[in-house]
């Protein structure tokens, strides 16, 4: 008899709401339609490929930079806050827009500084490398308040942006972002440093994901979270190469 | 050609190698399972819940094995 009057009373329940543990995928699902590593890394590639070409569009054709990236804020948000599962549909048209973005904002700063492009790409690929042996070998151990410390100066980023883009209906901006003053650099590198930490959390979501068993399609959302941290740490440095440049 | 013009285009090259590099780096690396150091710790982030905890009490309850009950 078990030690639960409840159990002993009714019996164990058989509706499949109750019984079924939400968190525990892997008992349901195949093993060849779980998440895997390679899956998650093959996923990036292609995602990464997209966005190359995208890149390559909106370098030659300048104007679709604005639609492009309307649409794919729109997908960014669909992906995250309505349907995960679909993320196999989603992510690979965001980062074509993404990259069409991309492309446009990099050929106006490639105009104005020439060169910026390749620093930028440069950076943003050894610092996705670099935090990747970090993050495999141990060097840096993601925790929740290290979670809830990063989510927080997200907040407080992109809260500033959100007021700086108001700011501007009205013809204003707020300078310590926008200048290229001493101080607007150093929030720029802080940014660029939390911007670079995400991608640790991003690792660790596909690490854990794959560890766990969780459903195929979360190498597809593991391959976007990562694409959408990239392309912000990419703008990110621009911004900043811009700053340093125009001192 | 000038020589400023040669050293931004070396610059340009030896950026652009870097870049290839890393993202070599990254594509190798990342389907390389972490370290035990990274994976074996108490205080990692825990998104999904524990998948080894089965939703049987441990001590409470065992698991009915249905040959094993229908032998007897």
């Amino acid at each position: 008899m078990s030690k639960h009057a409840v159990i002993n009373r009714f019996g164990r329940s058989a509706n499949p709401a109750f019984t079924k543990n939400f968190t525990n995928y892997s008992r349901d699902i195949p093993s060849s339609e779980l998440m895997t590593l390679d899956g998650a890394v093959n996923k990036t590639g292609i995602l990464l490929s997209l966005c190359f070409g995208g890149a390559f569009i909106g370098w030659n054709i300048p104007q679709l930079m604005l639609p492009a990236m309307l649409i794919g804020f729109v997908l960014a948000m669909i992906t995250i806050f309505r349907s995960p599962a679909k993320a196999g549909s989603t992510a690979p048209l965001y980062a074509l827009t993404q990259g069409i973005f991309l492309g446009g904002i990099t050929l106006f700063s490639e105009v104005q500084f020439p060169g910026i492009a390749v620093q930028a790409l440069a950076l943003t690929f050894g610092i996705l490398a670099t935090l990747l042996v970090c993050y495999k070998s141990g060097l840096i151990l993601p925790t929740q308040n290290f979670r809830l410390m990063l989510v927080s100066a997200i907040g407080g980023i992109f809260l500033l942006y959100f007021v700086n883009f108001i700011m501007s209906f009205f013809g204003s901006t707020l300078s310590f972002l926008t200048s290229n003053s001493p101080m607007s650099i150093g929030i720029s590198i802080v940014i660029v440093a939390i911007a670079s930490f995400s991608l640790v959390l991003d690792f660790d979501f596909i690490e854990e994901g794959a560890e766990k068993g969780m459903p195929k399609y979360m190498e597809w959302y593991g391959a976007f979270s990562l694409m959408v941290t990239l392309i912000w740490l990419y703008l990110e440095i621009l911004r900043l190469l811009a700053k340093l440049r125009s001192r | 050609m000038q020589n400023s013009e040669v050293g931004n285009i070396l610059n340009s090259v030896f950026l652009i190698f870097i870049a290839i590099l890393s993202l070599f780096a990254f594509f190798k690396l990342a389907k390389v399972k972490a370290s035990g150091k990274q994976l074996n710790r108490k205080n990692r982030i825990n998104r999904f819940g524990d998948n080894k905890r089965g939703n049987i009490i441990e001590g409470e309850s065992t698991e009915v094995d249905d040959e094993k009950r229908n032998s007897e």
